[in-house]
């Protein structure tokens, strides 16, 4: 059986080397796990989830509620019912200070924080409906993440995985583009809680060396080649002492595929090589820098996806004040977090159009809850669990449209409203996985990412 | 069952019958509007029930889901159904409210009787019951443990002991022979990794193939198990299953100050072999033994230590519903304890009964309630022994002195006044003058043993008062208790820094029922609410439940409007060094009533500040000061403050703190409705699993019952603790436990192997004083521990996947045990045991708040890996690659995964290149001649000699070289085979 692994780093080299594939290092092969998906046709084969950390506000964005001007600096009290918030210490009904216009042939209203994701609006399906269980952000994170508020369940990224299996045989199949704001709650968002560490996500920087441990420390890739081979010559001899085993052998070519994505990473990682116009689209010539790293970051994401990674998430870069929370601030806090993000993710969507991409990616833009339309103190806003935005773009999505609606205050979902959980099952189902069949039985359950909830939202499905 | 509903199913109406109007008007307005709002999720056509509510029937309606009746005919307003449908409590249907014409036919069709034709009326779809009795009869695991005898088997020179019996017998009667033995080396590094952790020396090694006798195996296994390494080795297995973590996660990361102290109180405890029934009292209610264990030599109490690990879980700086905050909290409590010890999932219970199992919501609430009556604290561990004793003496001595001079007094015709006996205030809460003593409750000794009582006598530093009131006051007897906390790396919480340990009032619990709190105090200090168990105040929210007292101040004040409907206490901490007293906590008292009160309580108190007057005069009276009375009163005085002098020296007034739990009052907890904790439903008495014991309610004295619960656990009847735990002891010698699923033992666990081995080993554990050492022993001097891994060709194509167990897998080393050896062969191991944890080394991909300031170095400063800080958002990534479980439940069977980024960190990590190179290096200094080099890196590294082929390729790659970096290449060759990473 070990005769499987015979060629050997020098073989995988030498390909890797070689040239002539599309992707040097790079192979696709068809996902082989069967049980628990797909279940029914891919519509997305990658997802790419734009994060948007810290909560943006939906009716600065992307659900307009006019009667905020009229009753701007009124108790919010007197007008309607106030839950109880993060900070307790709510202020009076805060007009938004963004204009929106309707855009594109489907007349989507988008704020001016967006000007360029507004020229995408007919990509677009804009839910204006979405709740949450927590107003406080670690839950939250891990809620929008593991459709759980508790630290220590698979993210999303890996149940992705686990139902579809990797189309990417030397580069994990859930990468975490982190443009500097880890999430509150750390890294475990990210986790493949009791899912094996096989799902987790890979942290990569885009920047640098993009992953930990992938640069060798011998003088020369030679170098370490020969102590590779080295490796392969001994390991020639474990079935001596061990007899034949599934585990062994794995362990053996877990070797192979870690040398192979240590060669796949550095081209991974070489945007430079991308033409100029391309690298101006995603922003990356701007002179704000937070724009320059998540543009970086939206087309390294298309890179990932073309190697066939299947899930990828991006974190917010930092902007120097706070991530999307603004609790005071309002204006240059979602200003200058808008200015990172905008250009680079409309360059993502028509770099990605413009391939015939976007097709079968989905690209997902989420926070993990919305805020108030009453200010907190006198120019932020607190956060707002009860009804906010999210929208969907790609691969099955229907296109330029609304769904779902809040209350006239923009505050809580009112009509179509969802749960976290159904926009998870409306993201596996495009997946082509049903969320209710992908399991993992842990501690006497059969353990999902939609836990015992969730309904697909067919009505953003095309 | 707490929601018998289905049993009044058929009576629940007496079915009347309507008028044609009424019933058309149903079928035309109300059925359609059932149809297409409600059926998808509440009829027999869902496809998954919600909330157990039928609305398909009249009858489903009125029996109603899990929150009770959802119609009363003729009331709307009475109606659950339509405050949910109005969104008033429930929010139905959840996709969006209906318009107002659709609520108001449902309230017209309720205002008329909710008329349903007769022949669908009664269809309600049968639900199966809950029949926990059945469940218990039906699983094996409810069954008591039984001593099977060892069955007969054809080979009976094969079985070493009798549990190789079982086996044997069991891969006979399949017609399976075992492997044949493994070889003496790869024997020796099993044992030293499987019973340490660490791989045997090259030393060892040699030494152990040159004495070929059982003696010799013998010999090493009582070593190893001798070994202070052994501790550190079995401690590890058991912090995976108490989700240990030194820092409560969450956005800030804060710390749980002193975790560390519970992890060493495992190490020692595995060292000491301190029996496992002993360990469940220690984790359960170490804090309420009457005798508790002491540490041999430094003498302070372990066994409290234990209860730390309730508290290693999340914890949540700012919640903003602070009442679900604990329910999640209890929640991931019961569900540790409950797996840990039982391998059951309580936690299953917690929103319905149990899908499988024997095990009600009202189990899952009996237990909460033991943690709705217990606390959280840092132990003054080191001296609360100590100090217990020395409280004792110095109520010895207070009330004989104290008694001899009253008696004096009197005689000198002084004799103190009757208390008042005016009821106490209307909204109290609490009143030390009239406090019950099972109410006292304190975190420490300096509260003294009771209330002051009126006309009582105490001591003000040197002076000696009467009490002119009751109140609750700290003696300055303990002045100068130093606390210390170790290890600390950040903690926003407000509470951290009140000087509590040991210092502590605590009222008993109670229920909110108006915001406005007010405390009769006087003196320094602080006074925290604790509601809902909330201590982790650091954020913008729950600021009001601490407020300083400040000398002068009598009425302190709290808004704790938020918390209305809340259980919470109150806890008095006195400033150091300072006095804080406390009388009365109302509630809802207007000022008014305030003023009233202290008026009342000045004027019970003037007779006995008459009295202390008249007493103060008579023992300073120069003129009366010869006589006799006045003289023996001096004398009594001098001795007492003497006495009490010298006492104070023995204080012991430096203690290291650790998590802990200390007892409140005794609560009974509310069923959640559906696990939601702002729905209550019937309060469940304190119990046990009620397919152990029964449901009948525990009896408890006072406090809340832990013991007795400890007690039920360990009881050697209990047909789950034991079996569990032996049952994971087998599992990480094998590498597979005899019931696979380690946490569970229910229906949807997997089934014993060998149920009856199982159960011999649990006999004799029992038997055996429930010593783990002794059954790691048992195991592994049997021949099946010794089968070697390779298989029989014709067994695994019987039993390919092992069942009946023909030999021994290969097993990968855990990322500790990879990590730890590479220590060891580099020559870097630092074997200091204990202590604060050596920091965690930050890499740039480790980001996030709560980011330590300090970065720890690549090597974790040469520590064994169970001594590297563990921070719940920055978790090695070293450890997380090789499936140390992210610490947030129980994780008794670690993944065994293989992922590209273990070979990357034995291939690029600059920690593992950097010991290769050290390691490489040792065997240069060790030997001249090559072959003498490679054969010392394989005895050290492989626990064996080279094989001539292996010689071979060792000599083509390091050549004639004595380079520090070709050794070091062919060192990292090493680390990076496979068998470097497998036990064969």
């Amino acid at each position: 059986m070990l005769s499987r692994c015979s060629s050997g780093f020098g073989a995988l080299a030498f390909s890797a080397l070689g040239g002539g594939q599309a992707f040097p290092g790079t192979t696709r092969t068809d996902g082989d796990n069967t049980l628990h998906g797909p279940h029914h046709k891919v519509r997305a084969k990658n997802v790419i989830f734009l994060y948007m950390d810290g909560g943006p506000s939906q009716i600065d964005t992307f659900d307009p509620k006019p009667l905020l001007d009229k009753y701007n600096g009124k108790d919010p009290a007197k007008l309607f019912e106030v839950e109880p918030t993060q900070f307790n210490n709510n202020g009076t009904v805060l007009a938004s200070p963004w204009r929106f216009k309707q855009h594109g042939e489907s007349g989507l209203p988008v704020s001016s924080l967006f000007p360029h994701v507004a020229t995408c609006a007919d990509d677009l399906a804009v839910i204006r409906s979405l709740t949450s269980e927590f107003p406080e952000h670690t839950f939250a994170n891990y809620f929008l993440h593991t459709g759980s508020g508790l630290q220590g369940r698979p993210s999303m990224g890996a149940w992705a995985n686990y139902g579809l299996g990797s189309e990417c045989q030397n580069l994990p199949g859930f990468v975490v583009l982190n443009g500097g704001l880890v999430p509150p709650g750390g890294l475990d968002c990210f986790g493949s809680g009791f899912l094996p560490a096989s799902y987790q996500g890979s942290i990569f920087k885009p920047s640098g060396s993009g992953v930990a441990n992938i640069r060798p420390n011998e003088a020369s890739i030679k170098e370490q080649l020969e102590k590779l081979e080295l490796v392969r010559q001994l390991d020639g001899f474990a079935s001596e002492q061990f007899g034949e085993h599934d585990s062994i052998e794995s362990a053996i070519r877990n070797h192979e595929l870690a040398y192979s994505m240590q060669m796949a990473v550095p081209d991974l990682m070489s945007v430079s090589e991308e033409p100029a116009h391309i690298k101006n689209m995603y922003g990356m010539n701007e002179a704000y820098e937070p724009t320059r790293i998540y543009g970086t970051q939206c087309l390294i994401a298309r890179r990932l996806i073309e190697r066939g990674v299947r899930f990828v998430e991006l974190t917010c870069p930092k902007v120097g004040g706070d991530r999307w929370d603004q609790h005071s601030n309002l204006k240059s806090g979602h200003e200058n977090n808008a200015r990172a993000v905008d250009q680079p993710i409309a360059g993502l969507l028509k770099d990605l159009k413009q391939r015939d991409m976007l097709k079968d990616t989905l690209v997902v833009w989420a926070g993990e809850f919305g805020r108030t339309p009453f200010a907190q103190g006198k120019n932020g806003r607190d956060h707002n669990q009860f009804g906010f935005t999210v929208w969907l773009a790609g691969g099955g999505v229907k296109a330029g449209t609304v769904y779902g609606a809040t209350d006239e205050w923009g505050y809580k979902a009112i009509e179509n409203r969802i749960e976290m959980h159904d926009l998870h099952a409306t993201m596996l189902h495009l997946m082509g996985v049903d969320h209710e069949r992908s399991t993992f039985r842990f501690s006497g359950r059969d353990m999902r990412l939609t836990d015992v909830h969730g309904h697909v939202i067919h009505d953003v499905i095309s | 069952m707490a929601f018998a509903r289905f049993s009044d199913i058929a009576n629940a109406d007496d079915a009347p019958e309507f008028s044609r109007e009424k019933l058309e008007f149903f079928e035309k307005q109300v059925r359609p509007l059932l149809v297409e709002r409600c059926f998808s999720c509440h009829s027999r056509d869902a496809k998954r029930l919600e909330a157990g509510l039928y609305v398909d029937s009249r009858s489903g309606l009125i029996a109603g889901g899990d929150s009770g009746k959802a119609i009363f005919p003729g009331n709307p307003s009475e109606s659950l159904f339509m405050e949910a449908v109005r969104y008033e409590s429930y929010e139905m249907p959840p996709k969006g409210q209906l318009p107002d014409n659709e609520i108001a036919i449902f309230d017209r069709w309720i205002k008329m009787g909710a008329p349903w034709p007769k022949d669908s009326m009664d269809v309600a779809a049968p639900k199966r019951k809950f029949d926990l009795q059945a469940r218990s009869e039906e699983h094996w695991v409810w069954k008591p443990v039984e001593a099977p005898s060892p069955p007969p088997v054809v080979d009976r020179s094969w079985p070493r002991n009798d549990l190789d019996r079982f086996v044997l017998a069991r891969l006979n009667e399949q017609g399976l022979e075992p492997s044949a033995d493994s070889d003496r080396l790869a024997l020796i590094r099993r044992l030293y990794f499987d019973l340490t952790g660490l791989p045997p020396s090259a030393e060892v090694v040699s030494s152990f193939n040159s004495d070929s006798g059982q003696d010799a195996t013998d010999r090493v296994v009582d070593e190893l198990l001798d070994s202070p390494r052994f501790g550190e080795r079995w401690a590890r297995h058991w912090l995976d299953l108490v989700r240990y973590a030194e820092s409560r996660g969450h956005e800030f990361d804060d710390d749980i100050p002193n975790a560390y102290q519970y992890r060493d109180y495992l190490i020692r405890a595995f060292n000491a072999d301190l029996p496992y029934d002993q360990l469940i009292r220690e984790h359960i209610a170490g804090d309420l033994l009457e005798h508790p264990r002491m540490h041999p030599r430094k003498q302070y109490n372990e066994s409290v230590l234990g209860t730390g690990f309730w508290f290693l879980g999340e914890s949540v700086h700012s919640p903003v519903d602070i009442r679900k905050d604990e329910s999640d909290r209890f929640d991931n409590m019961i569900d540790v304890m409950s797996k840990t010890f039982l391998g059951v999932t309580v936690a299953c219970a917690r929103c319905h009964d149990h899908k499988f199992d024997a095990i009600s919501t009202a189990d899952y609430y009996s237990l909460t309630g033991f943690l709705h009556s217990s606390d959280y604290r840092q132990v003054r561990f080191e001296s609360i022994e100590h100090n217990r004793d020395i409280a004792r003496r110095l109520k010895e001595l207070d009330d004989a002195f104290g008694k001899k001079l009253i008696a004096g007094l009197s005689k000198a015709g002084l004799k103190p006044p009757k208390p008042s006996q005016a009821p106490a205030s209307c909204q109290s809460i609490v009143d030390y003058g009239r406090l019950g003593q099972d109410e006292f409750l304190q975190d420490g000794f300096v509260y003294g043993s009771g209330p002051l009582l009126p006309g009582g006598l105490y001591w003000d530093g040197a002076e000696l008062e009467v009490a002119t009131r009751g109140v609750a006051r700290n003696d300055s007897f303990w002045d100068g208790i130093k606390s210390i906390s170790e290890g600390k790396v950040q903690n926003n919480s407000k509470l951290s820094k009140l000087p509590k340990s040991g210092r502590t009032l605590r009222t008993p619990t109670f229920e909110l029922t108006n915001g406005n709190v007010a405390c009769l105090v006087n003196g320094e200090g602080h006074v925290v609410a604790c509601v809902d168990s909330h201590r982790h105040v650091a954020g913008p929210l729950h600021g009001e439940t601490i407020q300083a007292v400040q000398p002068g101040e009598r009425w302190v004040r709290m808004n704790l409007d938020r918390y209305i409907g809340h259980r919470l206490h109150l806890e008095f901490i006195p400033a150091s060094n300072k006095r804080l007293e406390v009388s009365v906590v109302v509630q809802g008292a207007t000022n008014a009533q305030l003023t009233a009160i202290l008026k009342q309580l000045d004027d019970d108190a003037k007779p006995f500040e008459k009295y202390a007057e008249a007493v103060g005069e008579l023992l300073s009276d120069e003129s009366q000061s010869k006589s006799e009375l006045v003289g023996n009163a001096q004398d009594i005085i001098d001795r007492w403050r003497r006495e009490r002098h010298a006492l104070q020296h023995e204080v012991k007034v430096t203690s290291r703190l650790a998590p802990a739990m200390l007892d409140g009052s005794g609560e009974d907890a509310h069923i959640y409705i559906r696990g939601n904790a702002g729905k209550h439903g019937e309060v469940i008495p304190r119990r046990f699993l009620s397919a152990v014991k029964g449901d009948r309610p525990m009896r408890i004295k006072s406090g809340s019952g832990r013991l007795q619960l400890a007690e039920q656990i360990a009881d050697p009847k209990n047909p789950l603790t034991y079996r569990v735990v032996v049952n994971r002891v087998w599992h990480y010698l094998m590498g597979r436990g005899i019931v696979p699923t380690t946490d569970d033992f229910g229906v949807l666990g997997q089934a014993p192997t060998h149920p009856l081995l199982l159960d011999h080993l649990t006999d004799r554990f029992i038997r055996d004083g429930c010593s783990i050492k002794k059954l790691i022993r048992y195991i592994v001097l049997s021949r099946t521990y010794r089968m070697s891994s390779i298989a029989d060709a014709e067994a695994l194509s019987i039993d390919p996947n092992n069942l009946s167990w023909h030999h021994r897998p290969p097993k990968r080393l855990e990322g500790e045990a990879i990590r730890d050896a590479l220590l060891s062969l580099s020559g870097r191991l630092d074997e200091t045991p204990f202590g604060p944890s050596a920091p965690i080394h930050l890499t740039p991909f480790m980001e996030g708040r709560g980011r330590p300031k300090t970065n720890g170095s690549p090597d974790g400063e040469g520590r064994r890996s169970i001594y590297v800080s563990v921070r719940r958002n920055f978790l090695s990534p070293f450890m997380l690659a090789f499936d140390t479980p992210v610490p947030f439940s129980t994780m008794g069977r670690r993944n065994v995964s293989n992922v590209p980024a273990q070979a990357l960190i034995l291939m690029n990590d600059p920690f593992v290149y950097g010991q290769a190179r050290d390691w490489g290096k040792r065997a240069i200094e060790i030997a001249d001649d090559r072959d003498d080099r490679v054969s010392w890196l394989y005895l050290s590294g492989l626990a064996r000699l080279p094989t001539g082929r292996e010689k071979a390729v060792a000599k083509v790659f390091v050549g004639e070289s004595d380079e520090v970096d070709r050794w070091a290449a062919f060192a990292h060759g090493l680390i990076n085979t496979k068998e470097f990473i497998f036990l064969k």
